[in-house]
Protein backbone atom coordinates (compact mmCIF):
# COMPACT_ATOMS: atom_id res chain seq x y z
CA UNK A 1 0.00 0.00 0.00
CA UNK A 2 0.94 3.09 -1.30
CA UNK A 3 0.38 6.92 0.48
CA UNK A 4 -0.31 9.47 -1.66
CA UNK A 5 0.10 13.26 0.00
CA UNK A 6 -2.38 16.24 -1.19
CA UNK A 7 -0.35 19.12 -0.68
CA UNK A 8 -0.83 22.74 -2.07
CA UNK A 9 2.74 24.71 -3.32
CA UNK A 10 3.61 27.84 -3.84
CA UNK A 11 5.75 28.83 -6.91
CA UNK A 12 6.51 31.95 -8.18
CA UNK A 13 3.71 33.49 -6.38
CA UNK A 14 1.10 30.86 -7.59
CA UNK A 15 -0.41 28.07 -5.41
CA UNK A 16 -0.42 24.47 -7.23
CA UNK A 17 -2.49 22.37 -5.92
CA UNK A 18 -1.29 18.60 -6.01
CA UNK A 19 -1.70 14.67 -5.43
CA UNK A 20 1.90 13.12 -5.37
CA UNK A 21 4.04 9.65 -4.12
CA UNK A 22 5.91 11.11 -1.26
CA UNK A 23 8.90 9.71 -2.72
CA UNK A 24 8.55 12.04 -5.72
CA UNK A 25 10.58 15.09 -5.57
CA UNK A 26 10.19 18.84 -6.27
CA UNK A 27 12.29 18.47 -8.95
CA UNK A 28 9.91 15.14 -10.39
CA UNK A 29 6.43 17.75 -10.08
CA UNK A 30 8.30 20.68 -11.67
CA UNK A 31 9.34 18.74 -14.66
CA UNK A 32 6.66 16.13 -14.81
CA UNK A 33 3.39 17.39 -13.46
CA UNK A 34 3.41 21.22 -13.95
CA UNK A 35 5.95 21.05 -16.84
CA UNK A 36 8.14 24.15 -15.72
CA UNK A 37 11.20 22.49 -17.18
CA UNK A 38 13.78 25.49 -16.86
CA UNK A 39 14.76 23.74 -13.41
CA UNK A 40 17.29 20.91 -14.72
CA UNK A 41 17.63 17.19 -14.19
CA UNK A 42 21.62 17.03 -13.30
CA UNK A 43 22.54 14.20 -11.77
CA UNK A 44 19.88 13.60 -9.08
CA UNK A 45 22.26 12.74 -6.24
CA UNK A 46 22.41 16.65 -5.11
CA UNK A 47 26.48 17.13 -6.41
CA UNK A 48 25.66 19.29 -9.77
CA UNK A 49 23.50 21.90 -8.47
CA UNK A 50 21.36 22.10 -12.12
CA UNK A 51 18.06 21.38 -10.09
CA UNK A 52 18.94 24.62 -7.34
CA UNK A 53 15.62 26.09 -6.64
CA UNK A 54 15.16 28.99 -4.22
CA UNK A 55 13.08 27.99 -0.89
CA UNK A 56 12.34 30.99 1.09
CA UNK A 57 15.16 33.01 -0.34
CA UNK A 58 17.37 30.66 -0.09
CA UNK A 59 19.06 27.97 -2.48
CA UNK A 60 17.93 24.23 -2.15
CA UNK A 61 18.31 21.39 -4.44
CA UNK A 62 14.78 20.28 -6.10
CA UNK A 63 16.02 16.92 -6.09
CA UNK A 64 16.72 16.09 -2.82
CA UNK A 65 13.27 17.98 -1.64
CA UNK A 66 10.48 16.28 -0.87
CA UNK A 67 7.41 18.36 -1.97
CA UNK A 68 5.25 17.16 0.75
CA UNK A 69 7.61 19.44 3.05
CA UNK A 70 7.40 22.26 1.31
CA UNK A 71 3.70 23.19 2.02
CA UNK A 72 3.33 27.00 2.96
CA UNK A 73 7.03 27.75 1.73
CA UNK A 74 7.98 30.59 -0.93
CA UNK A 75 9.43 28.14 -4.21
CA UNK A 76 11.00 30.47 -6.95
CA UNK A 77 12.35 28.61 -10.00
CA UNK A 78 14.26 30.27 -13.01
CA UNK A 79 10.75 31.09 -14.57
CA UNK A 80 9.75 32.95 -11.77
CA UNK A 81 12.95 35.35 -12.24
CA UNK A 82 12.36 37.46 -15.47
CA UNK A 83 10.14 40.50 -14.34
CA UNK A 84 7.46 42.37 -16.89
CA UNK A 85 9.41 40.47 -19.97
CA UNK A 86 13.17 41.42 -18.56
CA UNK A 87 15.88 39.39 -17.90
CA UNK A 88 16.87 39.86 -14.68
CA UNK A 89 20.49 41.60 -13.85
CA UNK A 90 22.00 38.50 -13.32
CA UNK A 91 20.95 36.71 -16.26
CA UNK A 92 21.85 40.02 -18.82
CA UNK A 93 25.11 40.05 -17.01
CA UNK A 94 25.61 36.43 -17.90
CA UNK A 95 24.85 37.18 -21.39
CA UNK A 96 27.46 40.53 -21.91
CA UNK A 97 30.15 38.53 -20.33
CA UNK A 98 29.64 35.69 -22.68
CA UNK A 99 29.63 33.60 -19.62
CA UNK A 100 27.04 31.03 -21.23
CA UNK A 101 28.13 28.02 -23.56
CA UNK A 102 25.17 25.36 -23.63
CA UNK A 103 22.85 26.76 -20.80
CA UNK A 104 21.99 23.75 -18.80
CA UNK A 105 23.70 24.64 -15.53
CA UNK A 106 22.65 28.29 -16.12
CA UNK A 107 19.43 28.25 -13.95
CA UNK A 108 20.71 26.86 -10.96
CA UNK A 109 23.19 29.51 -11.31
CA UNK A 110 20.95 32.29 -11.55
CA UNK A 111 19.62 31.38 -9.10
CA UNK A 112 22.28 30.66 -6.42
CA UNK A 113 23.32 34.17 -8.02
CA UNK A 114 20.74 35.60 -7.12
CA UNK A 115 20.50 34.72 -3.67
CA UNK A 116 23.83 35.71 -2.79
CA UNK A 117 22.98 39.20 -3.85
CA UNK A 118 19.93 39.76 -2.60
CA UNK A 119 22.38 38.90 1.00
CA UNK A 120 25.16 40.43 0.17
CA UNK A 121 24.76 42.99 -2.51
CA UNK A 122 28.22 43.52 -3.59
CA UNK A 123 29.95 40.24 -3.29
CA UNK A 124 33.76 39.62 -4.14
CA UNK A 125 34.99 37.36 -6.51
CA UNK A 126 35.90 34.56 -3.50
CA UNK A 127 32.53 35.73 -2.26
CA UNK A 128 30.61 34.73 -5.93
CA UNK A 129 32.84 31.15 -6.13
CA UNK A 130 31.79 29.98 -2.59
CA UNK A 131 27.64 30.75 -3.50
CA UNK A 132 28.36 28.71 -6.63
CA UNK A 133 29.96 25.88 -4.35
CA UNK A 134 27.07 23.35 -5.42
CA UNK A 135 27.06 24.60 -9.02
CA UNK A 136 28.98 22.80 -11.90
CA UNK A 137 29.01 23.54 -15.40
CA UNK A 138 30.84 21.77 -17.94
CA UNK A 139 31.29 23.40 -20.87
CA UNK A 140 32.56 27.25 -20.49
CA UNK A 141 34.50 26.82 -17.11
CA UNK A 142 33.74 29.43 -14.03
CA UNK A 143 35.69 32.34 -14.81
CA UNK A 144 33.54 34.43 -16.83
CA UNK A 145 30.52 33.34 -15.23
CA UNK A 146 32.18 35.02 -11.37
CA UNK A 147 32.71 37.94 -13.29
CA UNK A 148 29.41 38.32 -14.55
CA UNK A 149 28.02 37.97 -10.92
CA UNK A 150 30.19 40.09 -9.46
CA UNK A 151 30.15 42.96 -11.94
CA UNK A 152 26.04 42.79 -10.71
CA UNK A 153 27.50 44.40 -7.63
CA UNK A 154 29.53 46.75 -8.59
CA UNK A 155 33.22 44.49 -8.34
CA UNK A 156 35.04 44.37 -11.52
CA UNK B 1 5.73 4.26 0.23
CA UNK B 2 3.83 5.10 3.36
CA UNK B 3 4.69 8.79 4.85
CA UNK B 4 3.82 10.24 8.16
CA UNK B 5 4.32 13.15 9.27
CA UNK B 6 4.79 13.09 13.26
CA UNK B 7 4.31 15.94 15.34
CA UNK B 8 6.07 15.05 18.58
CA UNK B 9 8.99 12.23 19.66
CA UNK B 10 6.34 9.87 20.72
CA UNK B 11 4.39 9.84 17.57
CA UNK B 12 7.87 9.24 15.72
CA UNK B 13 9.15 6.62 17.93
CA UNK B 14 5.71 5.25 17.50
CA UNK B 15 5.30 5.05 13.83
CA UNK B 16 8.92 3.55 13.78
CA UNK B 17 7.80 0.87 15.61
CA UNK B 18 4.86 0.13 13.81
CA UNK B 19 7.00 -0.77 10.52
CA UNK B 20 9.81 -3.08 10.01
CA UNK B 21 11.29 -0.80 6.89
CA UNK B 22 10.43 2.41 7.95
CA UNK B 23 13.34 5.53 7.83
CA UNK B 24 13.94 8.96 9.21
CA UNK B 25 13.98 11.80 6.77
CA UNK B 26 16.14 14.75 8.43
CA UNK B 27 17.12 16.80 5.69
CA UNK B 28 16.72 14.52 2.72
CA UNK B 29 20.15 15.77 1.42
CA UNK B 30 21.82 12.08 1.37
CA UNK B 31 18.44 9.70 2.25
CA UNK B 32 16.33 11.25 -0.93
CA UNK B 33 19.71 11.34 -2.71
CA UNK B 34 20.07 7.41 -2.24
CA UNK B 35 16.25 7.05 -2.73
CA UNK B 36 16.50 8.36 -5.98
CA UNK B 37 19.49 5.94 -6.80
CA UNK B 38 17.69 3.27 -6.01
CA UNK B 39 20.02 2.25 -3.12
CA UNK B 40 17.21 1.85 -0.93
CA UNK B 41 13.24 2.21 -1.03
CA UNK B 42 12.24 2.56 2.72
CA UNK B 43 8.77 1.04 3.10
CA UNK B 44 7.91 4.21 5.85
CA UNK B 45 9.36 7.40 5.43
CA UNK B 46 8.97 9.21 8.69
CA UNK B 47 9.76 13.11 8.32
CA UNK B 48 10.75 14.72 11.39
CA UNK B 49 10.73 17.89 10.15
CA UNK B 50 7.22 19.01 12.20
CA UNK B 51 8.57 17.92 15.52
CA UNK B 52 9.12 21.26 17.42
CA UNK B 53 11.18 19.71 20.07
CA UNK B 54 13.84 18.38 17.61
CA UNK B 55 14.34 21.99 15.99
CA UNK B 56 14.98 23.68 19.72
CA UNK B 57 18.63 25.13 20.86
CA UNK B 58 18.31 25.44 24.59
CA UNK B 59 21.01 26.57 26.79
CA UNK B 60 21.87 25.76 30.40
CA UNK B 61 25.05 26.59 32.26
CA UNK B 62 26.87 23.69 31.37
CA UNK B 63 26.59 24.23 27.22
CA UNK B 64 24.18 24.43 24.59
CA UNK B 65 21.98 22.01 23.60
CA UNK B 66 21.45 21.68 19.46
CA UNK B 67 18.16 19.86 18.12
CA UNK B 68 18.85 17.21 15.70
CA UNK B 69 16.97 18.84 12.80
CA UNK B 70 19.22 22.07 13.18
CA UNK B 71 20.37 22.34 9.29
CA UNK B 72 23.78 23.29 9.09
CA UNK B 73 23.24 26.92 8.07
CA UNK B 74 21.66 27.18 12.30
CA UNK B 75 24.87 25.76 13.68
CA UNK B 76 27.25 27.92 11.21
CA UNK B 77 25.32 31.36 12.28
CA UNK B 78 24.80 30.22 15.78
CA UNK B 79 26.52 33.17 17.65
CA UNK B 80 26.19 31.43 21.54
CA UNK B 81 29.01 28.61 19.94
CA UNK B 82 31.76 30.27 21.58
CA UNK B 83 35.03 28.94 22.72
CA UNK B 84 35.31 25.29 22.86
CA UNK B 85 31.95 24.99 21.03
CA UNK B 86 33.27 27.03 18.24
CA UNK B 87 34.88 24.48 16.72
CA UNK B 88 31.60 22.77 15.55
CA UNK B 89 30.31 26.10 14.61
CA UNK B 90 33.24 26.30 12.31
CA UNK B 91 33.36 23.15 10.55
CA UNK B 92 29.30 23.60 10.00
CA UNK B 93 30.06 26.92 8.43
CA UNK B 94 32.62 25.47 6.14
CA UNK B 95 31.53 22.10 4.78
CA UNK B 96 29.85 21.00 1.34
CA UNK B 97 28.14 24.62 -0.02
CA UNK B 98 25.62 27.10 0.71
CA UNK B 99 22.66 24.15 -0.99
CA UNK B 100 23.41 21.63 1.13
CA UNK B 101 24.16 23.39 4.23
CA UNK B 102 20.25 25.03 4.11
CA UNK B 103 19.06 21.69 3.77
CA UNK B 104 21.23 19.23 5.96
CA UNK B 105 20.62 18.69 9.75
CA UNK B 106 23.17 18.11 12.40
CA UNK B 107 21.09 14.80 13.08
CA UNK B 108 21.03 13.64 9.68
CA UNK B 109 24.86 14.17 9.12
CA UNK B 110 25.51 12.39 12.32
CA UNK B 111 23.58 9.40 11.85
CA UNK B 112 24.77 8.63 8.50
CA UNK B 113 28.24 8.62 9.86
CA UNK B 114 29.76 8.90 6.59
CA UNK B 115 33.57 9.14 7.33
CA UNK B 116 34.01 11.56 4.80
CA UNK B 117 32.32 14.22 5.82
CA UNK B 118 33.58 16.67 8.81
CA UNK B 119 30.99 17.61 10.90
CA UNK B 120 31.26 14.02 13.41
CA UNK B 121 34.93 14.87 14.04
CA UNK B 122 34.10 18.49 14.91
CA UNK B 123 31.56 16.89 17.32
CA UNK B 124 34.12 14.49 18.98
CA UNK B 125 36.67 17.21 19.48
CA UNK B 126 33.82 19.64 21.52
CA UNK B 127 33.16 16.12 23.70
CA UNK B 128 29.57 16.21 22.28
CA UNK B 129 27.14 14.37 23.63
CA UNK B 130 24.08 12.51 21.80
CA UNK B 131 20.46 12.15 23.42
CA UNK B 132 18.77 9.07 21.57
CA UNK B 133 14.91 8.38 21.81
CA UNK B 134 13.32 5.29 21.61
CA UNK B 135 10.99 2.42 22.91
CA UNK B 136 12.36 1.68 26.33
CA UNK B 137 12.85 6.02 26.98
CA UNK B 138 15.90 8.52 26.37
CA UNK B 139 19.71 7.79 27.34
CA UNK B 140 22.52 9.69 26.58
CA UNK B 141 25.98 8.68 25.12
CA UNK B 142 29.03 10.49 24.11
CA UNK B 143 28.65 10.80 20.70
CA UNK B 144 31.80 9.00 19.87
CA UNK B 145 30.07 5.83 21.13
CA UNK B 146 27.45 6.42 18.45
CA UNK B 147 29.79 6.76 15.63
CA UNK B 148 30.94 2.68 15.01
CA UNK B 149 31.62 2.35 11.95
CA UNK B 150 31.73 3.88 9.01
CA UNK B 151 28.18 4.31 7.99
CA UNK B 152 27.20 2.62 11.00
CA UNK B 153 25.96 3.73 13.93
CA UNK B 154 25.02 2.26 17.57
CA UNK B 155 21.61 3.63 17.22
CA UNK B 156 19.32 0.46 18.05
CA UNK B 157 16.06 -0.46 15.88
CA UNK B 158 13.13 2.10 16.58
CA UNK B 159 15.49 4.32 18.05
CA UNK B 160 15.81 8.14 16.83
CA UNK B 161 18.66 10.87 17.85
CA UNK B 162 16.96 14.01 19.38
CA UNK B 163 19.61 16.57 20.17
CA UNK B 164 23.40 17.25 20.71
CA UNK B 165 24.71 18.56 23.97
CA UNK B 166 27.82 20.76 23.54
CA UNK B 167 29.85 21.50 26.78
CA UNK B 168 31.12 24.92 27.37
CA UNK B 169 34.42 23.67 27.83
CA UNK B 170 37.13 25.34 29.59
CA UNK B 171 37.54 28.93 29.88
CA UNK B 172 39.52 30.19 27.50
CA UNK B 173 39.56 27.05 25.61
CA UNK B 174 39.13 27.99 21.49
CA UNK B 175 37.94 25.61 19.13
CA UNK B 176 39.31 25.79 15.57
CA UNK B 177 38.21 23.43 12.39
CA UNK B 178 40.50 23.65 9.50
CA UNK B 179 39.85 21.36 6.05
CA UNK B 180 42.13 20.89 3.37
CA UNK B 181 40.16 20.14 0.54
CA UNK B 182 40.90 20.11 -3.26
CA UNK B 183 38.39 22.58 -3.49
CA UNK B 184 36.04 24.71 -1.20
CA UNK B 185 32.72 22.74 -1.91
CA UNK B 186 34.43 19.09 -2.16
CA UNK B 187 34.31 16.73 0.97
CA UNK B 188 37.47 17.69 2.60
CA UNK B 189 40.60 15.87 2.39
CA UNK B 190 41.35 15.45 5.85
CA UNK B 191 39.91 17.59 8.55
CA UNK B 192 41.36 18.63 11.87
CA UNK B 193 39.25 19.61 14.28
CA UNK B 194 40.65 20.88 17.17
CA UNK B 195 39.92 22.58 21.08
CA UNK B 196 43.34 24.59 22.67
CA UNK B 197 43.90 25.97 25.56
CA UNK B 198 47.14 28.21 26.52
CA UNK B 199 48.52 29.10 29.73
CA UNK B 200 50.57 32.11 28.41
CA UNK B 201 52.90 29.94 25.42
CA UNK B 202 52.44 26.83 27.22
CA UNK B 203 49.63 24.03 26.29
CA UNK B 204 47.48 23.29 29.10
CA UNK B 205 44.54 21.72 27.08
CA UNK B 206 44.16 19.59 23.66
CA UNK B 207 41.86 17.46 22.23
CA UNK B 208 42.74 16.49 18.45
CA UNK B 209 40.34 14.66 15.91
CA UNK B 210 40.93 14.35 12.13
CA UNK B 211 38.41 13.51 9.72
CA UNK B 212 38.44 11.16 6.84
CA UNK B 213 41.61 9.03 8.48
CA UNK B 214 39.23 5.84 9.64
CA UNK B 215 36.39 4.80 9.71
CA UNK B 216 35.40 7.07 12.40
CA UNK B 217 36.62 10.09 13.71
CA UNK B 218 40.23 10.15 14.63
CA UNK B 219 41.16 10.60 18.04
CA UNK B 220 44.45 9.30 19.78
CA UNK B 221 44.47 10.43 24.04
CA UNK B 222 48.55 10.09 23.27
CA UNK B 223 48.98 12.83 20.65
CA UNK B 224 47.42 14.99 23.11
CA UNK B 225 48.93 14.21 25.61
CA UNK B 226 52.38 14.84 23.86
CA UNK B 227 50.73 18.63 22.95
CA UNK B 228 49.61 19.24 26.73
CA UNK B 229 52.26 20.83 28.92
CA UNK B 230 54.18 21.73 25.66
CA UNK B 231 54.88 24.83 24.22
CA UNK B 232 53.67 23.40 21.05
CA UNK B 233 57.04 23.55 19.21
CA UNK B 234 57.96 22.16 15.70
CA UNK B 235 59.17 18.78 17.62
CA UNK B 236 55.83 18.62 20.03
CA UNK B 237 53.71 18.91 16.66
CA UNK B 238 55.24 16.40 14.81
CA UNK B 239 55.16 13.75 17.32
CA UNK B 240 51.80 14.39 18.01
CA UNK B 241 51.14 14.16 14.61
CA UNK B 242 53.33 10.90 14.34
CA UNK B 243 51.16 9.09 16.66
CA UNK B 244 47.94 10.35 14.60
CA UNK B 245 49.17 9.23 11.50
CA UNK B 246 50.73 5.57 13.20
CA UNK B 247 46.40 5.66 14.79
CA UNK B 248 45.21 6.43 11.10
CA UNK B 249 43.18 4.54 8.52
CA UNK B 250 43.00 6.85 6.00
CA UNK B 251 40.36 6.87 2.89
CA UNK B 252 42.04 6.24 0.25
CA UNK B 253 40.06 7.61 -2.61
CA UNK B 254 40.02 9.57 -5.79
CA UNK B 255 40.88 12.83 -3.12
CA UNK B 256 43.81 11.18 -2.29
CA UNK B 257 45.34 8.32 -1.43
CA UNK B 258 46.09 6.93 1.72
CA UNK B 259 49.70 7.96 1.61
CA UNK B 260 48.98 11.34 0.56
CA UNK B 261 46.89 11.68 3.61
CA UNK B 262 49.40 10.59 5.94
CA UNK B 263 51.70 13.19 4.38
CA UNK B 264 49.15 15.80 5.24
CA UNK B 265 48.12 15.05 8.64
CA UNK B 266 51.08 16.70 10.50
CA UNK B 267 51.44 19.42 8.03
CA UNK B 268 47.65 20.19 8.68
CA UNK B 269 47.79 19.84 12.43
CA UNK B 270 50.76 21.98 12.60
CA UNK B 271 49.21 24.60 10.50
CA UNK B 272 45.58 24.15 12.61
CA UNK B 273 47.63 24.67 15.77
CA UNK B 274 49.47 27.65 15.32
CA UNK B 275 45.96 29.17 13.75
CA UNK B 276 44.50 27.91 16.99
CA UNK B 277 47.00 29.58 19.18
CA UNK B 278 46.28 33.05 17.65
CA UNK B 279 42.82 32.67 18.64
CA UNK B 280 43.47 32.02 21.93
CA UNK B 281 46.15 35.01 22.52
CA UNK B 282 43.21 37.52 21.19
Amino acid sequence: MSDKVSLSLTINGAQHALTVAPERTLLDVLREELRMTGTRRGCDAGDCGACTVLVDGLPMLSCLSLPARLGGRDIRTIEGVESGGELHPVQRALVQHGAVQCGFCMSGIVLAAKALLARNPSPTLDEVRHALGSNVCRCSGYARVVEAIASVGGRP
Amino acid sequence: MRYAEPETVEEGLALLSTHDDARCLAGGASLVSRMNAGQVAPAMLVSLHRIDELATTTESAEGLWLGAMSIHRAVATEARLRGAMEVVRSAASQLAHPAIRNMATLGGSLCLADPKTELPAALVAASARVEVAGPAGRRSLPVEQLLVGAFQTSLGKGELLTRVFLPRGLGGAVGHHLRFSRVSADYPTVSVSLVLAMDGETCSHARVVLGSCGPVPLHVDAADAVLVGSRLEARDVAEAGRLLVQASAPLDDVRGSAEYRRMLIPRLLGRALSQARELAHV
